[in-house]
């Protein structure tokens, strides 16, 4: 097989511009694009005129990391489905069976999201916010997954899908705040002093510490932005530049170099597959530590 | 072969990975949503419900199973306190019952040599009255074979009332001298 495929690459590799460029090729790859490559060939993917929302210029296309979120969703959903399928018959069956196969695994992963991620976290009456944090959970460990299978793409990996859901749980922190402490007491979170304070040392704390306040809330959000993008992006554009390492050694007729950037770009896909989880978990942890924090502010 | 990323990324002629597509963060609130809203309304319900009732019946066993172990264990306390005051009652029964066989054996013992003793004094009494009996009878005898040898003696007949008294009052005091010295 490998004689047959070595021209192939070697001729992929000269396409483009005689040179193989391995940074056009990562960021080809990184990228959001409103196409598919698929081994069947490239899938044109449905483009939408521009809409203008107010100052905003809004691109509605369907694009592949939009496309690879809604196979995440429907992934997720799909699983989590049978496994419910599963508890109710085993509920129907008879009180004392629990869930067999695979929806057992799944059943485990729910519920050691539940008890170590969302109650542990999130403390006494966490129970409303279990749901968000498995949904988030499993949705943000698909589009991880996704960037792992061959000509899949992780959305995870694009600033746009990261800031949305990170944007997400900033609401769902905020309200819960506003709800849960009341105007006075939400408001203590930005404006903050300790009670009992002369009002001459007030003043000073209030103008030191609100700007203080209020960029805690907004950095939360922008971490879990950065940190899930940037552990996405910076593990897939390590594989590729080993693999684009693979390439330029077949075009450059040094076939003994391949073993060394394979042995590599396997290592560091274990290591993605890894850090897919170790990712979701963090996103998940952090929601349900902000959830937890503001609940029990001051 | 440019490395800069940032560089490429920069120029806009290349895809780009940092930038923020608006449209595409409104259809991950989309896909979310919805994913969120289907979640809850066909897989939570389920899962969590089911899990969390199947934890609850859990607890409720274990804690039945508590229950009746120290049930047991109470009634296995209480009934070696009861072993252990049958076998004290049965220890002190037999105490009791030795304490008394001891007294009886005393007692018995105690009367049978009391009653060894009286029929001992009893026989002695009976012989000493015998004897004194004996010894009356004797003497009277002795009276009786001297007034009859000194009537022979005298020749005539020594049975007046007179006589009869002058030889006990000499019989008497022999005898009270023997008498003592007899005693």
């Amino acid at each position: 097989m490998m004689p047959s495929v070595l021209p192939m690459i070697r001729a992929a590799a000269s396409e483009e511009g005689g040179e193989f460029d391995i940074p056009s090729m990562i960021l080809h790859h990184l990228a959001d694009a409103n196409e598919w490559a698929t081994p069947f060939g490239v899938i044109p993917l449905p483009q939408f005129a521009p809409v203008q929302v107010g100052p905003l210029t809004i691109d509605f296309s369907i694009t592949k990391h939009v496309l690879f979120m809604m196979f995440a969703a429907f992934l997720v959903a799909l699983m989590l489905i049978l496994a419910a399928r599963d508890a109710k018959r085993s509920r129907e069956a008879g009180a004392e069976r629990g869930p067999k196969g695979a929806a057992n695994v799944v059943e485990a992963m729910v519920l050691f999201v539940r008890d170590e991620i969302a109650l542990k976290n999130i403390g006494h009456g966490g129970e409303r916010f279990v749901p968000y944090i498995v949904s988030v959970f499993f949705f943000i460990l698909f589009c991880n997954l996704l960037g792992l299978v061959p000509w899949g793409a992780s959305p995870t990996g694009n600033l746009s899908v990261t800031m949305a859901l990170a944007l997400i749980t900033f609401v769902i922190v905020e309200v819960t705040g506003m709800r849960e402490l009341g105007t006075k007491g939400y408001l203590e979170t930005i404006f903050y002093a300790p009670h009992g304070m002369h009002w001459a040392m007030r003043l000073p704390m209030y103008v030191i510490m609100t700007p203080v306040e209020f960029l805690g809330k907004l950095t939360k959000p922008f971490a879990l932005t950065i940190r899930l993008y940037a552990n996405m992006t910076a593990g897939h554009a390590v594989v590729l530049a080993l693999t684009g390492l693979m390439v330029i050694a077949v075009s450059a007729n040094a076939l003994w170099v391949i073993p060394a950037p394979l042995i590599m770009a396997v290592a560091i896909m274990v290591l993605e597959i890894f850090v897919a989880f170790l990712q979701a978990y963090i996103f998940a942890m952090l929601s349900a530590v902000f959830i937890g924090l503001i609940r029990h502010a001051h | 072969m440019n490395l800069n990323l940032l560089a490429i990324a920069a120029a806009g002629t290349e895809p780009s990975i940092f930038g923020i597509n608006v449209g595409v963060s409104f259809w991950t609130f989309v896909i979310f949503i919805v994913l969120s809203v289907v979640l809850a309304k066909f897989a939570f319900p389920p899962i969590l419900g089911y899990a969390a009732a199947r934890e609850q019946r859990i607890q409720d066993a274990l804690d039945e199973a508590r229950r009746q172990r120290e049930e047991t264990e109470k009634l296995l306390e209480q009934q070696r306190q009861e072993l252990q005051n049958a076998r004290l009652e049965a220890q002190s029964l037999i105490a009791e019952g030795k304490h008394a066989a001891e007294r009886v054996r005393t007692d018995m013992l105690t009367r049978a040599k009391a009653e060894q003793e009286e029929l001992v004094t009893r026989a002695r009494q009976d012989i000493e009255r015998d004897r004194q009996k004996a010894i009356e009878s004797l003497r009277r005898e002795a009276v009786d074979i001297a007034l009859a040898a000194a009537g022979k003696l005298v020749g005539k007949r020594m049975d007046a009332p007179e006589d009869r008294r002058l030889v006990t009052e000499y019989l008497k005091s022999v005898d009270s001298a023997n008498g003592a010295g007899a005693a």
